[in-house]
């Protein structure tokens, strides 16, 4: 039995490479679901991918100047990320254009234009690389970088974190105590794109966004309250990259895919039997009796 | 009722709202430590100077002179912006009142704690402290909500439409609320539609109709339009030719 749970559970790690891809992982569930917490939170789900795609042409770029180096793509795709944001927000302002229209446009040509300079500069192994990552190649020079990201995000939400629930809850309120919750959402924005950035090496720019928000929706079929989402879509986002990391290693399978389908059956399966709007809860009969205790 | 202060007034102001003049020429004052009804027909421009005054909305001429800090202004709009699917509870919507004094980074206290409980029982939502905001009802949202301004020791006020979709006994809390804000020296502008409420709460009245002002006691309106509010208590929408300019 001993044996078994080793040869399971311990000895993959005992590879250098499977140590540093769990760290990475690990380092990246922190830091990626409360930003998808938020970002279900505002309604901009969807905005993460569309952010994903705005990276690519700031990574291919750092790759056709310096070739491989994380830190220069890395670099390239934050720049990029944040030119992009800024150019969409710019746009529909001027032109009272709904911002999903300027994104949704911005966004797919950052994409185009990322595969165009990759595949002037590279073969098609590194764009997939860059598409999808490869989490058992992350070496010590990736694994500070994304560890080092990583902690970036977590400290900077916890400094933000009273003013990005205000921003969330009533923009109004933070209107009138004279701060413009652009500004906030400028940095949140900006944190997405860093942790998108951190992402990519490990799981990919498209698959990076899956760690933020498929924890974050699972989440909301477990917890109605803010704390509780970001901790339950930690826990699961820690245990999900861990599992995937194991049943990649096991099953000889692509590791970022692993890792988000699993973290996807999760979804799925709360879906079905989570305790809030879940299609269990829809049948449940059970109710607080009157004059009861409030549980929340 | 204070000295004649006033930390909240008007010069020659001008509003527009999306290319259409709304209020022109208005003159006055609001008195500190008083609760001004502002009234009007739909579209008089009640909702458009309050916000003007809240600085959402940049007059086309003249000026308003606000000396109240911004971070004491509360603002409740009609058109709410409060997510209300947002995943809080009364109690802490009620403890982000004290944003304007600790800012976005420090964290709550003990005494914070207390005080915001001692609003909740004031406000009779104590038991209500940990319900998510969506579960409210209109008059318990009402109440949390006035919660959060007393938190933030807000000494301006504006509120529009205060005691729409609100049950009687809400109105008799937050009225007597009111009030005790404005014994505090909190300069109060609430905009009304219901005489009853206006007797109750008024210690002056501005009237907007035609897209002008006039000042005027609550006497004055009521003594007018005494035998109406029994069966249709809505206030005047036009100028009654008696009413003549108050503290402007």
């Amino acid at each position: 039995m001993l044996a078994l749970l080793d040869s399971w559970f311990i000895s993959p790690f005992e590879y250098g490479f499977m140590r540093r891809a769990l760290v990475a992982s690990l380092a990246l569930s922190l830091a990626a679901p409360p930003l998808g917490v938020f970002l279900v939170l505002r309604g901009m789900s969807l905005i993460g991918d569309a952010m994903a795609h705005a990276i690519l042409p700031g990574i291919a770029l750092g790759f056709l100047l310096a070739g491989f180096s994380l830190p220069v793509m890395s670099l390239g795709g934050v720049m990029f990320g944040l030119l992009v944001a800024l150019l969409a927000g710019s746009v529909s302002q001027m032109t009272g254009h709904r911002e999903d229209s300027a994104m949704a446009s911005f966004f797919i040509m950052s994409l185009a234009a990322g595969v165009m300079l990759i595949s002037l500069g590279g073969s098609s192994v590194d764009l997939t690389h860059v598409l999808f990552g490869s989490i058992l190649a992350v070496n010590t020079t990736a694994l500070i970088l994304i560890v080092g990201i990583s902690s970036l995000i977590v400290v900077l939400i916890a400094t933000l974190f009273r003013a990005m629930v205000v921003e969330c809850l009533d923009p109004l309120f933070l209107r009138g105590q004279g701060i413009r919750g652009g500004v906030i959402q400028g940095v949140f924005l900006g944190l997405v794109v860093l942790n998108l950035t951190a992402g990519f090496q490990t799981l990919g720019t498209l698959m990076a966004v899956g760690l933020m928000m498929l924890p974050a929706t699972t989440a909301r079929f477990w917890s109605k309250r803010l704390e509780g989402l970001i901790g339950i879509a930690v826990v699961w986002a820690m245990l999900a990259s861990t599992g995937g990391l194991l049943v990649s290693y096991h099953f000889n399978l692509p590791s970022g895919p692993s890792i988000i389908l699993l973290a996807g059956v999760g979804y799925l399966v709360s879906a079905l039997v989570g305790r809030h709007h879940s299609l269990a809860a829809k049948f449940r009969r059970r109710v607080i009796p009157l004059g009861a205790e409030d549980p929340h | 009722m204070h000295a004649n202060n006033s930390r909240l007034r008007l010069h020659d102001l001008q509003l527009a709202q999306s290319g259409r003049m709304v209020v022109e020429h208005l003159d006055g004052r609001f008195l500190d430590g008083a609760i001004t009804a502002l009234i009007g027909a739909n579209g008089a421009g009640k909702s458009t100077l309050i916000q003007a005054i809240m600085g959402e909305l940049r007059p086309m001429g003249g000026k308003i002179i606000c000396d109240v800090p911004k971070e004491r202004r509360a603002w409740l709009p009609q058109q709410l912006a409060l997510d209300l699917t947002f995943p809080m509870s009364v109690e802490e919507l009620i403890m982000t009142g004290t944003w304007p004094s600790h800012g976005a980074l420090k964290g709550y206290c003990a005494a914070h704690y207390r005080q915001g409980r001692k609003i909740m029982a004031r406000l009779g939502i104590s038991h209500l402290a940990h319900r998510p905001l969506g579960e409210l009802s209109g008059g318990q949202r009402q109440r949390a909500l006035i919660g959060r301004t007393l938190m933030q020791g807000a000494e301006l006020l504006l509120l529009d439409e205060p005691f729409a979709n609100v049950d009687i006994e809400t109105v008799d809390v937050l009225i007597d609320v009111f009030h005790d804000m404005a014994k505090d020296g909190a300069t109060l502008v609430v905009v009304l539609h219901d005489m009853e409420q206006l007797s109750r709460l008024a210690d002056e009245v501005l009237m907007l109709a035609g897209g002008h002002g006039r000042w005027a006691s609550p006497k004055e309106i009521l003594g007018r339009y005494a035998g109406q509010p029994a069966k249709a208590p809505r206030l005047p929408l036009t100028f009654p030719d008696s009413i003549h300019v108050g503290s402007a």
